[in-house]
């Protein structure tokens, strides 16, 4: 799955929908689990809505090009955004999709992301938080306790216990 | 140094020149260089600092100047559209040789093209954009960590050469966060104040390297500020005799002091048949680059001016030398290109990757090029 001690991760979604904090998320694990880690994001004018992208390099050593290129994993929680950034990932790359694509391709995990981040935490914010529990299962390569404690130091404090709720759904969601 | 954490570009700008001891921020918000200000809001009245949010970003580089005559460190970040504002003031910060830093985080223009997507079109507007035949120093970091260190060298150099000094960089190094341990100290210059009494003080008699000692308003000097062409008392001249010299030494101190200006990183080029010539964010993709060339055989080698200008002439000229292909990689339609050419002037075939759609340079990219202008350059 990966190149050179190298993966790359991309989240990709609307405005609103919390994967810029997912992906800020998952670079602050990766640097406590003694790796190093590059974030990126790409958005359009708009603060809500739209399709943009937030990107993680996690790498043994130091990370080179910053830049995500053929992700290893996706995640995409909008039509929109996986039409736009979902694609061109790598050909044995985890693809996680909410149920909101209309065509994912041949072995993508389709979960209800949004709608589970809506009903446990009450906020479409949840939804990155969510989608960071379903790629914690997907893949053995982040220290899930290490994921969770970052993700409660970013969540504001009343919220806390639902955002990580809304983790441990993404988990279940994973067969 | 500091335990590693992961910093956006922005941060690390800001946070740079607060080490580099900048206690005045004059500026206008602008994507995607807004978070720059932001920072300096929030930090700089903690180390007894002053941020001003002025109506725009004429006013935000006047505000700077007079910061700096009042004997600041001061600096502004804007983007595109605002730099276009700035140009009038760049020129009377050199004309009336005012030490200051100018941060532009480039994004698509022309005009408000592109708020958050990323270029490199404002690199001869740097050079160029303000009118009259002045000298410009310019910096171009490619990560994180540089943008940390050029800060701080913006502000070493701007203090020593009494000249407004640019960092430009683009949107997704501004926005992107690396995993970087910043130094616990940094090294900086402060401004010469004069050694004479005020009364014998000629406030534009400059010292050897062509640079005039600068006191603060307030110190007891008194001195005239002025865009106008003038003489070592700092009043106004029509002595063309005055006006020659004044222009020549203000291009003087930048020659002066090139070795503490021009910067050069190169990599792989003892062999190397093909020589990429990249800057900024895009220099990251070519090191990618060279090290997929590399393991597939092929003898590619990277020259990345960390000075975009003064261009470096000499040094640009001993790296492509030997080369068979030079091949130039930036954000735009072809602007350092022009420089490139000018140097190599005929001696190497010189072929270009460029883009002006907003979207980075992926390596594979540069990879292509190399395989399209050169048989054999990729065994």
């Amino acid at each position: 799955m990966t190149t050179n001690g190298r993966l790359d991760v991309r989240f990709a979604g609307a405005g609103g929908q919390g994967i810029v904090m997912a992906g800020e998320v998952l670079a602050a694990a990766a640097l406590r689990m003694g790796r190093s880690a590059a974030h990126s994001k790409a958005y359009g004018p708009a603060s809500r809505g739209g399709a943009s992208r937030s990107d993680v390099v996690v790498s043994d050593g130091a990370v080179g090009f910053p830049l995500v290129r053929r992700p290893n994993i996706v995640v995409a929680l909008t039509d929109e955004a996986y039409r736009k950034y979902g694609h061109d990932h790598a050909d044995d790359a985890v693809v996680i999709v909410d149920v909101d694509v209309a065509a994912p391709r041949n072995g993508a995990l389709v979960a209800p992301i949004v709608e589970t981040a809506r009903r446990i935490v009450g906020t479409d914010v949840a939804s990155g938080v969510v989608g960071l529990g379903v790629l914690s299962r997907s893949l053995d390569v982040f220290d899930v306790d290490i994921l969770r404690g970052t993700i409660a130091e970013r969540v504001p404090a009343a919220l806390e216990d639902a955002n990580l709720e809304a983790f441990a759904a993404g988990r279940e969601m994973v067969g | 140094m500091n335990e590693p954490r992961l910093i956006r570009g922005n941060e690390a700008c800001a946070l740079a020149a607060i080490a580099a001891g900048c206690r005045f921020y004059g500026g206008y918000p602008i994507t995607p260089s807004s978070e720059i200000a932001e920072h300096m809001a929030r930090e700089l009245p903690e180390v007894g600092g002053v941020f001003v949010q002025m109506e725009d970003e004429i006013s935000s580089l006047g505000a700077v100047i007079g910061a700096a005559f009042a004997g600041a460190k001061a600096m502004t970040a804007t983007s595109g559209p605002g730099f276009s504002l700035m140009q009038e003031h760049i020129g009377y910060a050199v004309m009336a040789e005012a030490p200051c830093v100018i941060v532009d985080v480039m994004r698509g223009g022309p005009s408000t093209g592109r708020p958050t997507s990323p270029s490199q079109g404002d690199v001869m507007q740097a050079r160029w954009g303000t009118h009259g035949d002045h000298p410009a120093i310019v910096f171009a970091p490619a990560s994180v960590a540089e943008i940390f260190e050029l800060t701080v060298k913006a502000f070493v150099v701007a203090e020593r050469t009494r000249m407004p000094v640019i960092v430009l960089y683009d949107e997704v190094l501004g926005h992107t966060a690396e995993t970087v341990a910043l130094p616990e100290e940094v090294t900086v210059a402060d401004r010469r104040k004069p050694e004479v009494e005020p009364e014998a003080f000629l406030p534009m008699l400059p010292a050897n390297d062509g640079v005039p000692p600068l006191p603060a308003f307030g110190d007891g000097y008194r001195f005239h500020v002025t865009g106008l062409v003038h003489d070592e008392r700092g009043f106004p001249s029509d002595d063309p005799a005055v006006a020659g010299a004044l222009l020549r030494r203000l291009h003087a101190k930048v020659e002066n002091h090139r070795s503490e200006i021009v910067d050069v990183a190169t990599s792989h080029l003892d062999d190397a048949d093909v020589v990429i010539f990249a800057y900024g964010i895009v220099a990251r993709a070519a090191e990618e680059a060279v090290a997929m060339a590399r393991r597939q055989g092929g003898r590619v080698g990277l020259v990345r001016p960390r000075t975009l200008w003064p261009f470096p002439d000499a040094e640009i000229a001993e790296a492509v030398r030997g080369a068979r292909l030079v091949v130039v990689c930036e954000m735009n339609l072809g602007q350092m290109l022009l420089e490139v050419e000018r140097v190599v002037a005929g001696s190497v075939p010189i072929a270009a990757v460029l883009r002006g759609d907003g979207e980075p340079i992926d390596p594979d990219e540069i990879l292509a090029a190399l395989d399209r202008d050169m048989e054999g350059a990729l065994p």
